[in-house]
């Protein structure tokens, strides 16, 4: 029987489109981004353009949703209170704005992004929490899509609070999101090599 | 005076067989249902399908939609369009296997028809549908209904 899993790694940098998005870059545009080190890859989740890369920590929950009794915008809403419950955890003030789907810090900063794609009840994507990214990657793009606001990281709010001495990696963060979406979902999370040692030692494979 | 009055209650009578011919119409279509909530309205050979009231709400303000290409051939349960609402893509599925003969252009422009009038204006596609089997398998309104309480 499949287990729900929830993946939780960083990337190699690499700026993502949404579904809506397909074709909507010129391909000057894909070459300059290209240029800077960076892939560019077209996906079928739902949200605009946003960028992947070292410091910054994805989550991939793959849930079958009638399972946990959730719709789509419950399940989102799960996803972003699990955010918002993880910077609650590192003493830091997050929020969610109706109509703006992700976790912000102020009216204009945003410190998580999400996309989804539910085919059949069952999730892929997920969300990504710029923990320690290096923020100029974002400077390249609209974030989002959406003009005037910006994206911030972890690292960075807790250099403001004077707290630059707190670790932020992805690391470091990485329990705190495990609690945070165990105590949002209700859900027990179990470690993949105990749960299945083969697919475990499968993906540390593809991973090297 | 006296003629323009007579033309306006003319007109009205018009308008009233008009609706009550389409109100007739509309009668003799039978309404199913899929427990990936869509409807399905069939008239004769040709089904409209939609997503159900229960689905938008599910799903929230939707963003953005894709609808098939009309004159595709598509088979049960292939994936024929997409809805996003919060930033997630929802594939929506052919209940069907035929023709498609239509597909809404309104709703890929206006997006918010399918949460004001998922069930009529916010229709996604029809077909022209081969399998009175596959017809014969969806819910009626009533194990609908029963489904969506079981969910809540």
């Amino acid at each position: 029987m499949l287990a729900d899993s929830l993946i939780l790694l960083e990337h190699s940098p690499v700026y993502t489109n949404g579904r809506r998005n397909h074709g909507a870059l010129s391909a000057d545009e894909i070459a300059r981004l290209q240029k800077l080190g960076c892939d560019y890859v077209e996906t079928n989740r739902g949200g605009e353009i946003t960028f992947h890369g070292p410091g910054q920590l994805v989550a991939y929950p793959n849930m079958y949703l009638k399972d946990h009794f959730l719709g789509t915008k419950c399940y989102v809403k799960g996803l972003e209170h699990t955010i918002v419950e993880s910077c609650a955890r590192l003493g830091i003030d997050a929020d969610i704005v109706d109509g703006f789907p992700g976790v912000w810090v102020s009216q204009t900063q945003k410190v998580a992004a999400l996309g989804t794609h539910v085919q059949k009840y069952v999730t892929s994507h997920g969300f990504a929490l710029n923990c320690t990214t290096d923020m100029k990657w974002f400077s390249e793009i609209v974030p989002c899509g959406l003009q005037g606001k910006s994206a911030t990281s972890l690292a960075r709010i807790l250099a403001k609070q004077g707290r630059a001495d707190v670790d932020a990696s992805t690391n470091a963060v990485l329990p705190t999101v495990i609690d945070s979406f165990k105590a949002v979902f209700g859900c027990d999370v179990l470690p993949l090599e105990m749960v299945s040692p083969e697919t475990y030692d499968t993906i540390k494979q593809l991973v090297q | 005076m006296a003629l323009r009055i007579l033309s306006k209650s003319f007109f009205a009578q018009r308008l009233l067989a008009t609706q009550k011919t389409s109100v007739g119409f509309r009668f003799y279509a039978t309404k199913k249902y899929t427990s990936s909530h869509e409807w399905i309205e069939i008239n004769k050979d040709i089904a409209t399908i939609g997503i159900t009231n229960y689905a938008q709400n599910a799903l929230g303000d939707v963003v953005y939609v894709e609808v098939p290409e009309v004159g595709a051939r598509v088979e049960f349960d292939e994936t024929v369009g997409v809805v996003e609402s919060v930033k997630s893509t929802s594939d929506i599925y052919t209940p069907l296997t035929g023709e498609i003969t239509a597909a809404n252009k309104s709703v890929v422009a206006n997006t918010k028809l399918i949460n004001k009038s998922p069930e009529a204006d916010g229709w996604l596609f029809k077909v022209k549908f081969e399998n009175q089997e596959e017809v014969d398998a969806l819910l009626d309104e009533a194990d609908y209904k029963k489904l969506t309480e079981e969910d809540d």
